[in-house]
This record gives C-alpha cells, structure tokens and sequence, in this order.
C-alpha cells in the first residue's frame, strides 16, 4: 500500500510498504515506512530508524524494479522495497545509496600482495634458475635429446601463423647434402656434448636458435638474407657455440618450470597466451652476456679451425642492418647485447685475413642450399 | 496522518510471507542484464591481464544469487572481490613453490630417466589431486558462508581433508568398477557436505540411498556399456563395428547428462532441515535440451564471423604481393585481438545461453516446504575464514561461475 499526499501541484509519498527482515530471524515482516525529512531519516511504525547518510543499496541486483536497502557496515537487516515512487525519492535522498563498502583488510592485502610477488619473484627469477643451471649438467644426452625434439615440435607449432600441424621441416636432398657438407667441416675437429642436428624451418624470418640434444635450427629467411656461405657458416659457429655449452638446455628447464608459475598468475584466459609467449622466447634465447661471448669465442675457433673466416658474421650484421626495415629475429636477439660493436671488431680481428681460404660451399652447393625449402 | 491529504492505493509487487506451507520459486533475471553485466565484466578482466576476474566473479554471483528468489525473496550474495583476492595471493605462495620447483624436478627425473615428458605431467597431476578436492570443498564452503536468504546466513562446518580423503577413495573405487559404483560417490560425497551444511541455525541432513540414484544412471550405463563392447569388438576383430561408437557416445553424453540433473533431483528431494524440505522437478531432458543448443547457439554466433574472418584471409593468401605488405606485427596484433575477442564472446554467450537457462530451470522448479519451520530459524555467527577460495581459483576449480 502505497499512500500519496498532494502538496499544491505535486504528489510526493509520505509513507510507503516494504519487507524488512531484521538479520536473527528468518521470517520477513511488512513495515510501513515514512521519510523523517526533518530527522533525515527512514522510520517505521515498528521502530526502525535508519539516517539517509547511512543507506546503501545492494548492488548487481537481478530484478531493476527492486531495491534492497541495507544500512553501512556489516548489518545482516535489510528492506525491500518495490515501489518505483519511494524507489525515486529514496534516491534523491541518500546521498551515499551506491557507495562502495570499504575494503576490509587493506593491509593485509597489500602485505600477501608482496609477498606474493616476492616469492614469485624468487622462483622465477633466482630458485628456476640456479635449480636448472644444476640440473642441466646431470641430464643424460638420451633424455636431453628428448627435450630437444619435443622444444623442436613446440616452436615449429607455436610460430605457425596457420596453426595447422607446425612450420615445415626442408629437406630437399640437395640443400641438404651442402648443408650437411657445411655442418660435417665446422663439427669435424669440434668435441660436443651430443651429436649435432641441423634443421631448416620454412619461415621467413631471420633467425637461428640452439635448442636441447644438439638440435640447431636455421629459418630459411636466414639463408636468404644471407650473402655468401661463410655468413651461415658463422652464424651456425655461433650457435654450435650454444650447443656445447648447454645452454639451451638450462632454457629450457627454465621455462619448464617458469611457464607453470606464470600461468598460475594470470588463470585460464590469459594462460594459452602465455604458453606461447614463452614458446617464442626459446628462440628469442635470451642468454647471459657471458654466455654469448663465450659461443662467439668458441665460434671463432671452430672457424679458424675450419678454414673460415670469423669475420662474416660482422658482414652479415652490416648486411641485415643496411637492409633495416621491420627489426630482424636475430639482430634484435643479438642487439640486445650492448656489445655488437665489440663482438664485430673482434670477429674482424681473428680473421687470419688470407685471401686463399677455400670457400665454404662451392657455387652449386650454395644454390641448392639457398633452396632447400621448395 | 492528517485528513486533509489524499490517498491512493498502488498496486504492490512485494511478495508474501509465505503463508501456504510450500514456498515456490521463482527467476528474476532477464537475460540482456546479464548480457550486459557480463560483457562488461569480461572485457574489464580482458584489459586488466585477468585480475579483475575476482571482480568478475563476485558481481556475476551477486547477479545470479539475487535471482533465485524462494517464496519470493533472493538470495543474497556477500562475497567480497578483495578477499578472493587475498585467498587467491595466499595460494600463489604455496603454489608458485609447487608448481615451479616440483614441476622443473619432475620434468628433469622424467627426462633424465625415461626421455620423455608424460611421466612428469602424471606425477605432477597426481600431486595437485587431493588439493583439488580439498580446494572443492573450501569453495563450496566459502561460497554458503558468503550467502543468505532472508537476511540468514548458510554455512559449512570445516571438513575439507576429510572431504579429499573421502573423495580419493570414492573415485579409486569407482574407476575399478569401470564406473558402475559412480551413484556410490555421488551420493557418498553430498551427503559428507550436506550434513555439514547449516542454514542458519538449522542442519541440513541428506536422506535417502546411493541406490536411489540407480535409475537415473541408466542412461549413462547403457550407453558407456555399449559402447564399450562395439569398441572393443570394433577392435578385436570386426573394424566395421566403429561405426556403431557414432551411436552409442552420444548415447553416453546423454546419459552423463541426464545423471547429473536426475541426480541431483533426487538428492534435493531426500534434503531436509528441522522441518524444511525440498522438492525439486528437474527434468534431465530439459536440461539436455539447454546444453546441446546453448552451447550450439553460443558456439555458432562466435564462429559466424571467424568463418568470414576466415575466408578473407584465404582471399588475402591467394595474393602473395599484399600478403607480403602487411607487416608480422599486425598479423601478432590481429591475432592477439581475436584470441580475446572469442574469449571474451565465450565466456559471455555462455552465460546468457547455457548458465542462465539451466538456473532459471534449476529455480523455477524447486520448491520449499515447511514455510513456517523457515520462521523459525536464527541467525548463525560468520564464518570469517579469510582465504575464500584462494586454492580453488587457483586451480581453476570450475564452480560454474
Ligand atoms: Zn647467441
């Protein structure tokens, strides 16, 4: 029951019905209300005194043409009020009817917050890490193999921009025989942890990357931005280099154990990104400083070694930055070391600079490499 | 009141205190609100990388629960977002540890001494099992703790290892029996959490028999068992038997279907509290019905403009020379941006098509008796456990919402 008093021209409610149970019992009782403007304040018949200031409505309610009042704090009473005039006029009267409740605990939050973040931190970034560059050492080559082939398939799915069965592996037999020439005069006097494996992906990026077990992975983007063998022949120096050292074994134990932290964090929606976020830092292979001297060091002596010279790598660097354009896979990888210029003057430096050396590939065989990806 | 006033009489949409004996119930939600409600809340989830998901979360309940109006009065959802949160950065602590450094171990013994991976995610998930029942029963509890009906609180008494103990057991027994014993755990594990369930001062008790439950498992047994047998002859020496799978699994889908709603209308039926009782009508067929074609519809609407999408690449493909154009960051972006947008498309359709139908039907056909018993139940003291459901969000526990 609704009861409405005229006042010259306009109607307003003076009392209205509403629900109110009291929060101790279950059982609803109707109460009849009136706006107290004087006392700034809803009442009831039944003793009810609740101030405007203190109303708040429950929010995300289902039915629009129902509001349920509570008081602020933590009260279990509450009104329910259906009537779209009092619903009106009890808006235009409580100034804080849709202000939030306070956040209980503020700095309890805050204090789980960082410790959260500490010892996500602490895994990440310190317990993954030293725990993987331990356990890299103990692997069997047999198991370390298996990683690698299955790091292998995970790349090849993760950068196909079809998404159907991965980016495809080359193997036209000629370009695989001057690949294969190439690999056997670079490793011939090299002493690896494991028995090395060259792959060329049909991708047009420019790139290369080591991966677990000795698997090496030329994009055929690489072989084409390339100008003469010797600059794939350095390029894969370098990352025979890796390989010897492990290092992407230590990669990949690390994301092993990063890849779950992180999409614990971000829940489900944002996990399957994350996954392949993760899957395309294995190439991005963000090794330590020290890491990539030591893979150029060694590079370099495998070249000399070879018969090669070192210092096409720095043709190739000046090579891919006068192209310049859409920065390159692998000159931002390599870029991100402040000391391309370094590594550049001292790839020059080793050169034994004859003009003699027989060159890597002969002129048949770097068209059949150069064409390998049919 | 003075008489100089004049009074109208309004018609007046409160409900009834209930005075028959049985309250029925009924929904109050119309599906554009929660279309709204929810796009909104996914996209703001969306933009902040997932932490606004506990937001997410609490606001679509509040929605849902205000719904679901017994004797015409909704429940109320209390739930707060910073407390989800809490909860969910307390499980990070423990979690990150776990899934990190057990994982990088696992992974490393299972390449080290078998060269493959699938013994690492075995053991890895065998692991988080017992923490994902535990995780289970702290969610219901939170969330009962976190609801009340006029003005009452529910709540659950502690029991969470119990429940993991009683669950591991229930399901060890019920995969040996090939699944014919699943009524057994079905039945065994509501009853462990509806007797420790309170509505206010009033305990609830599951009546009743793992054995009621037989008939509405039929379905589902026939259809696992015949399928069974036509892959097994399929197999053994007549191939062309396969065909016969096409049948018999959709047969099963049904079954599981059909168990799971029949069940629990015949478990609501056997719940009372000191003199409330339940009835519930759910018809299985019906909910079926809202799986199978909310789902269709939800997935046909998101995948009509992927086709298109689709075929304009295709057309785009046959050109190299425009291909080669655009650069791989707008491919990234391109990608990225319809990832989310299916999401986003997902995680709402789904609601407005399968969640909200089955609620609706889930309410509008239960009804209270004992209306007057109601009255006379108190108020309970708040259960202020402050980890909410921290395990269970992050585990991805999948209560429906
Ligand atoms: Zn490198």
């Amino acid at each position: 029951m609704t009861t409405l008093i005229g006042v010259g021209t306009r109607l307003g409610i003076v009392a209205f019905d509403a629900l109110h149970v009291d929060g101790r019992r279950a059982q609803p009782t109707r109460v009849r209300l009136r706006f107290d403007d004087a006392g700034q304040r809803l009442t009831s018949d039944s003793g009810l005194r609740w101030p405007f200031a203190d109303l708040r409505a429950l929010r995300d309610q289902a039915d629009p043409a129902r509001v349920i009042l509570r008081l602020a704090g933590n009260g279990t009473e509450r009104l329910m009020l259906s009537d779209p005039e009092a619903i009106r006029l009890i808006r235009t009267r409580a100034p804080d009817l849709w202000k939030r409740p306070p956040v209980p605990g503020l700095w309890r939050l805050w204090a789980w917050a960082g410790a959260a973040m500490a010892s996500v931190a602490l895994i990440i970034f310190v317990l993954i890490p030293v725990m993987a560059d331990q356990l890299a050492r103990f692997i069997p080559p047999r198991g370390e193999r298996a990683l690698g082939e299955a790091t292998f398939q995970q790349v090849r799915r993760a950068l196909d921009q079809r998404g159907v069965g991965g980016l495809r592996v080359c193997t036209r037999p000629e370009g695989r025989a001057a690949l294969d020439n190439l690999v056997a005069r670079l490793t011939d006097e090299a002493d690896l942890p494991a028995e090395l494996t060259v792959h060329v992906l049909d991708s047009e990026l420019v790139n290369a990357f080591a991966l677990p077990g000795g698997i090496v992975v030329l994009f055929d983007g690489l072989i084409d931005a390339a100008g003469t063998p010797e600059e794939v022949a350095a390029v894969l120096a370098h990352e025979i280099g890796h390989v010897a050292a492990r290092d992407p074994t230590r990669i990949a134990l690390r994301s092993a154990g990063s890849i779950g932290v992180l999409g614990l964090l971000l829940g489900d929606f944002a996990g399957g990104a994350v996954v392949l976020f993760l899957a395309n830092q294995v190439i991005q292979a963000d090794y330590s400083r020290q890491a990539e001297a030591a893979a150029d060091a060694y590079a370099g002596d495998l070249l000399v070694e070879a018969g090669l010279p070192p210092s096409a790598i720095a043709d190739f660097f000046q090579r891919l930055q006068a192209r310049g354009g859409e920065p390159a896979g692998l000159l931002v990888h390599l870029r991100s070391h402040p000391a391309l210029g370094d590594r550049i003057a001292a790839a020059r430096d080793r050169d034994p600079g004859s003009a003699a050396l027989p060159p890597a590939l002969t002129e048949a065989q770097w068209q059949a490499l150069r064409s390998i990806c049919p | 009141m003075s008489q100089a006033l004049s009074t109208v009489t309004a018609p007046d949409a409160l409900p009834d205190r209930g005075a028959g004996g049985t309250l029925t119930t009924d929904f109050a939600g119309r599906p554009e609100d929660l279309f709204r409600l929810s796009l909104k809340t996914g996209a703001l989830t969306v933009l902040t990388l997932g932490f606004y998901r506990f937001w997410m979360k609490t606001r679509l309940r509040r929605w849902y629960w205000s719904a679901v109006r017994p004797g015409g009065i909704g429940l109320e959802y209390t739930g707060l977002p910073a407390e989800k949160l809490l909860g969910f950065l307390i499980a990070v602590v423990i979690l990150a540890f776990y899934i990190g450094v057990v994982n990088l171990i696992l992974m490393f013994a299972s390449y080290a001494l078998l060269a493959q991976n699938g013994a690492a995610y075995a053991i890895s998930l065998a692991g988080v099992v017992p923490l994902w029942f535990f995780a289970r029963y702290r969610a219901r509890r939170y969330v009962l703790a976190r609801t009340r009906w006029r003005g009452i609180r529910f709540g659950m008494q502690p029991g969470a290892w119990g429940y993991a103990g009683r669950a591991l057991v229930h399901w060890a027994v019920t995969i040996l029996t090939l699944g014919a014993l699943w009524p057994r755990m079905t039945f065994a594990l509501e009853k462990y959490r509806t007797d420790r369930t309170f509505y206010g001062s009033a305990r609830l008790t599951q009546g009743g028999r793992w054995q009621m439950l037989m008939p509405q498992f039929v379905h589902a047994l026939t259809g696992g068992g015949l399928s069974a047998l036509s892959a097994l002859v399929a197999y053994l020496d007549h191939p062309s038997f396969g065909w016969l799978l096409t049948l018999t699994i959709p047969w099963l889908g049904y079954g599981v279907c059909h168990y799971i709603a029949g069940s629990t209308r015949v478990m609501a039926d056997h719940k009372t509290a000191e003199g409330i009782s339940l009835v519930s009508a759910i018809r299985p067929q019906r909910v079926a019905r809202i799986y199978l074609f909310g789902t269709l519809g939800a997935a046909g609407i998101i995948a009509a403009p992927l086709v298109v999408l689709g075929l304009s690449a295709l057309a785009v493909e046959t050109n190299r020379a425009a291909l080669a154009a655009i650069p791989s960051w707008a491919f990234a972006l391109v990608g990225a941006m319809v990832y989310f947008a299916v999401f986003l498309a997902w995680a709402t359709l789904r609601h407005v098509f399968v969640l909200m139908p089955l609620w609706r039907h889930y309410a509008e056909t239960l009804t209270v008796r004992g209306a007057e018993a109601v009255g006379t139940v108190r108020q309970r003291t708040p259960d202020g456990s402050t980890e909410a459901e921290g395990f269970a969000e992050a585990l991805d526990v999948g209560a429906a919402i």
